[in-house]
């Protein structure tokens, strides 16, 4: 018997989410739905990521495909019994974009949805990620069916290549012409691994994927492993990753109680396997050789290549390496066919490509959009711009391994090779964005000590020359700076790529160096001027109360931790700038219609006026009516 | 890059002359494209000046923190073969087919002769004398026993068994006692040292015991970007522990992580399976607070 | 060990389609319950009962069964709209769950629209 509702309430699950309280969400409300007695005709399924994650806890109600966000335990009985008894949807919950005043009620309607091209996660919000029979019933494992029944290895290779499917683990290496090599390789047995060791900051496309649709993995996985002659095959996946493991467990043990996975699948006389390997929290594991000496038992470092794991990988065997969101393309490509495939995207880079939109920006969130589309509709359609109405200055892309792209490439198109071009790369697809107030020395420092705690230390260019970077940043955001600093990194940067051995050190100077391309000039304020345009570093700022503006209210002198805040009330605070941390506790506290608390940097701090002494506030009456 | 095997096939073996910084780096590269490699040197050990310096120019770098881990890779690479107290005599032939004849120094002994009786162990008069160890046979209190010895019994099979090994023991014990390691050592074979290598490597893994409760905080970009620096100087205030450091009433570890994936929720941080999104500084104090209670 | 056959596969697919119908969003037709809080008083709730049960036992699932608040009538109350694909909404009034069964049959398996209890045909001008 099928399971019949009249309404279906799609509650994102993923870690997001999750964090925010889904769980307690999706308990309540099938609580009051029973109290109400209307489990028969409601019902709450779990889905993966929905991608919106700025707005969550979120659902969508189908069938009407209403979208309701940042959810809480009291909207709940209000809304069972509005909406889904009287039918009534409920304003209050729904989605109004910043700085508008109209509700979008419907998903459909929602620009962060609209603009956006659904292959990968195709089934992302629609399935219950841990029901095979959900991803069956949307054509699921219909490409296992046709490679099975009608396609050869050799056929199933060419039509990836036709494809023009490319790794999207970051160097964009086509998945076909991997496959081949090791499909031609004489020895066995022959491994598959699918890379999850997704660790650059601010990305998470890969955890969402397999969090909202896992067997599409599986698949792809069965595929490849199909292709290139393996039975064998593992998936590595980050320990941090725990629900994402999760429900890759229960997909895998499913897929075996089908028989899509195990000892002669569907009949053919193929055996396929995949085994579960977590990480213990080393980026460096998602660099190849890594990975494989990490799953081997060895210490995880990465090795000189050619040989290339295609060739000699696992235990010596050959072993094709793809990016999960690589293999679940994979599937696509085989249901829907290599010409429908790359009639998305732009010459050289085809279809899809997922990117987690974070930092300073509005909708922050999870997106999948075609290759070749700009930056500009990324970041003011989907993403809806920036918050507080503050300048966009930057977006980074590509990690610790890519670079900033400036305001003036925002047209560019967002392909493999145009990235490469404006000196950052497609990376894993971690879209960070930054405004006017993030400082892009502090932004590089920040890549750098990441890139130097993570450097695995085997060769010298990446170990110690990361370590020669973060000194000479560090001592520029200190107000250090010396002549010649600005040269010494590009110098130094370009030796690095140069003389690395793996990905890492080759990749790890690009934040720096792209950033010297575009905002050079905010390098040598910091050196030149020992100013911090941005108002970030900490030893070239200065807080400072305007005597002007100060009411006296003894907020901030409150809340200060250092204690360095002198006043009374009714009088005008001052900082004691031998005591400041810079903490920025009082800039938070001062009541916004007052904003007396200002940040102040270089030579405008000379000019500040100091006052020697407490003096009391300044009569406001007249002055509040001439301003 | 050509990956056709055919245009990159490896013939015979290489020669480094001399087991300097250079020679030794050399050496690995080669070994490690798969090329079987020839160390030679005229001193008794490998390692050349720069085993006598302190500090390199120009960036001042420990000159044995660069050597060592070199020294170490090939004393035990099984494709490089080292020749000591020897030095190149003569080289005839050309590029690709070298025959080159090395002169070997005599020295205490034979290597090709021994057949490692310890003889001479026993019957050296002098104070040096060379200490075997025994080797001593570690057993585990009952109470780790049944846990490590399950884990073991799990894996046994496994292709590659040691990183879930540890990864089920740090779940049980959060860290890994070192005689837990020891055992595992003898059990599976893998040397103590290589165990430790990766024990150390991993940032999941520690030696230490750690608190009760794990604070996370996130420094992924979304999070810096949004103050986590912040967040974390306030944890260090509250608990009065650093970064990494446990609360003397073992109840809190304090660490800094990379991104944890919620970057929607930025700055975020975690404390066990409990995620603090959009988390302010001044909240901390009522948050520790309450972890605090629940002990009492 | 249970495993599959391609047939069984696809049979499979076949009968979990259906379970995730209204999530593809592709309907031919749509209920709707007026269930206002008068609606409810008069008995919308037993209609959208008999509805449920309709749909499940006839085993229909390419119409959209849905609620709405009042539609204004209150006296005519329970009140439900039928709209199938490509003709004009018809609100039928007073219903009971016989009644409903009728419509069901006629109106919505059918297509013959119920005249005897039909309140209007197509819908209030908006806007």
């Amino acid at each position: 018997m099928v399971e019949k509702r009249r309404i279906e309430l799609m509650l994102c699950a993923g870690t997001g989410c999750v964090a925010g309280g889904a769980f307690q969400i999706i308990e309540g409300l099938e609580k009051e739905i029973a109290a109400r007695g209307l489990e028969k005709e409601v019902s709450v399924v779990q889905t993966g990521c929905n991608g919106f994650c700025g707005q969550g806890p979120l659902m969508v109600v189908i069938p009407d495909n209403i979208f309701y966000g940042w959810l809480t335990l009291d909207d709940i009985p209000h809304l069972v019994e509005e909406h889904f008894l009287k039918g009534r949807p409920i304003e209050k919950l729904m989605f109004t974009p910043p700085e508008e005043k109209e509700v979008l009620p419907m998903l459909s309607d929602i620009p962060f949805f609209k603009k956006q091209l659904l292959v990968v996660l195709r089934n992302k919000g629609i399935i219950d990620p841990e029901k095979i029979d959900d991803y069956i019933a949307r054509d699921g494992y219909v490409a296992i069916e046709k490679v099975l029944t009608s396609m050869s290895p050799d056929e199933v290779i060419e039509e990836v290549k036709i494809s023009g499917l490319r790794g999207r683990g970051g160097a964009g290496f086509p998945t076909g012409v991997k496959w081949k090599i090791a499909s031609q390789q004489k020895k066995t047995p022959k491994y598959l691994i699918a890379n999850c060791d997704e660790g650059d900051p601010g990305a998470y496309m890969d955890r969402s994927l397999i969090e909202s649709d896992p067997h599409a993995v599986i698949e792809g996985m069965f595929i490849a492993g199909y292709a290139i002659g393996s039975s064998e095959a593992f998936i590595y996946m980050r320990t941090e990753y725990q629900l994402a493991v999760d429900r890759m467990k229960t997909a895998i043990s499913q897929a075996r109680e089908y028989g899509l996975l195990g000892k002669d699948i569907l009949g053919s006389g193929f055996d396929f396997d995949i085994e579960i390997r977590e990480g213990s929290g080393a980026f460096v594991c998602g660099e190849e050789t890594s990975l494989i000496h990490s799953i081997e038992g060895d210490i995880p470092e990465p090795r000189q290549r050619p040989p290339f794991p295609a060739q000699e990988g696992l235990w010596g065997c050959p072993t094709v390496i793809n990016n999960v969101e690589t293999l679940a393309n994979v599937p696509v490509i085989i249901t829907r066919g290599a010409d429908w495939y790359s009639g998305i995207g732009t010459e050289t880079s085809k279809g899809t490509k997922i990117f987690s939109l974070v930092g300073k920006i509005n909708n922050t969130g999870l997106i999948e959009v075609p290759m070749g589309i700009n930056l500009r509709d990324v970041i003011y359609d989907i993403g809806g711009g920036i918050p507080d109405g503050k300048e966009f200055k930057a977006v980074q892309t590509g990690g610790p391994s890519g670079g900033c792209i400036p305001a003036d490439l925002l047209d560019a198109p967002i392909d493999f090779e145009s990235l490469q071009k404006a000196g950052s790369m497609m990376g894993s697809g971690g879209m960070i964005v930054m405004d006017e107030d993030t400082c892009v020395v502090d932004v590089s420092k920040f890549f750098i000590q990441f890139t130097n705690d993570e450097s695995c230390g085997k060769c010298v260019a990446c170990r110690d020359g990361s370590e020669a970077l973060l000194e000479v940043l560090t001592r520029i955001t200190n107000g250090e700076g010396r002549e010649g600093d600005v040269e010494f990194l590009e110098e130094l940067g370009e030796t690095i790529k140069d003389a690395s051995m793996c990905g890492l050190g080759q990749t790890l100077p690009n934040p720096v160096l792209s950033t010297l391309r575009y905002f050079r000039d905010e390098y040598e304020a910091h050196i030149k001027e020992k100013r911090c345009p941005a108002l970030v570093c900490r030893n070239l700022i200065q807080y400072y109360i305007d005597p002007d503006k100060c009411i006296g209210c003894l907020k901030c002198l409150k809340n200060c931790p250092a204690n360095a805040i002198l006043g009374e009330l009714k009088y005008v605070h001052i900082i004691d700038q031998d005591k400041c941390t810079k903490c920025g506790q009082c800039l938070e506290e001062c009541p916004p219609k007052v904003s007396a608390v200002i940040k102040v940097t270089g030579n405008d701090m000379d000019d500040l006026k100091q006052l020697s002494e407490i003096i009391p506030v300044p009569k406001k009456k007249k002055k509040k009516k001439t301003e | 890059m050509s990956l056709n095997l055919e245009d990159r096939k490896k013939i015979g073996s290489a020669l480094v002359v001399g087991g300097g910084i250079g020679g030794m780096q050399a050496a690995l590269d080669l070994a490690e494209s798969g090329i079987k490699v020839y160390m030679v040197d005229n001193k008794s050990s490998i390692g050349g000046v720069m085993s006598q310096l302190d500090k390199t120019f120009p960036t001042n770098d420990c000159a044995m923190c660069t050597m060592a881990p070199r020294l170490v890779e090939i004393g035990r690479h099984k494709d490089i073969e080292k020749i000591t107290l020897s030095e190149v005599e003569s080289i005839t032939g050309q590029p690709g087919n070298f025959t080159v004849k090395i002169k070997k120094q005599p020295r205490y002994v034979d290597e090709e002769k021994c057949t490692g009786c310890g003889a001479c162990v026993s019957n050296c008069p002098t104070r040096n004398t060379v200490q075997l160890q025994e080797r001593e046979v570690i057993t585990l209190e009952p109470q780790y026993e049944e846990t490590v010895i399950n884990i073991l019994q799990k894996h046994k099979d496994r292709k590659g068994p040691l990183m879930p090994i540890l990864q089920d023991v740090n779940e049980v014990y959060n860290y890994f006692p070192e005689k837990i390691l020891k055992y595992i050592s003898q059990e599976t074979g893998y040397p103590l040292t290589h165990i430790n290598r990766i024990a150390t490597f991993y940032s999941a893994f520690s030696l230490k015991p750690i608190g009760k409760h794990v604070i996370n905080v996130c420094m992924g970009t979304a999070c810096y970007v949004r103050g986590a620096e912040l967040l974390l100087e306030k944890f260090v205030d509250v608990l009065g522990v650093g970064i990494d450091e446990t609360t003397e009433d073992m109840l809190f570890t304090l660490k800094s992580v990379r991104c944890i994936g919620c970057c929607g929720l930025a700055p975020v941080a975690t404390i066990g399976d409990d995620v603090y999104g959009k988390l302010q500084s001044k909240d901390i104090p009522d948050i520790i607070a309450k972890y605090q209670k629940k002990e009492q | 060990m249970p495993k599959l056959t391609i047939e069984e596969l696809r049979k499979k697919r076949e009968s979990s389609k259906k379970s995730i119908y209204l999530r593809e969003g592709k309907f031919r037709g749509k209920v709707t319950v007026h269930m206002g809080t008068c609606g409810i008083a008069a008995g919308a709730r037993e209609i959208m009962n008999t509805f449920l049960d309709e749909f499940d036992n006839k085993d229909i699932i390419d119409i959209m069964l849905t609620s709405s608040g009042c539609a204004g009538l209150c006296s005519e109350e329970p009140m439900v709209t039928v709209e199938m694909e490509d003709s004009a909404p018809v609100k039928y009034g007073k219903l009971t769950p016989d009644k409903t069964k009728k419509i069901f049959n006629d109106h919505i398996i059918t297509g013959n629209i119920v005249e005897e209890f039909v309140l209007g045909i197509g819908s209030e001008r908006v806007g």
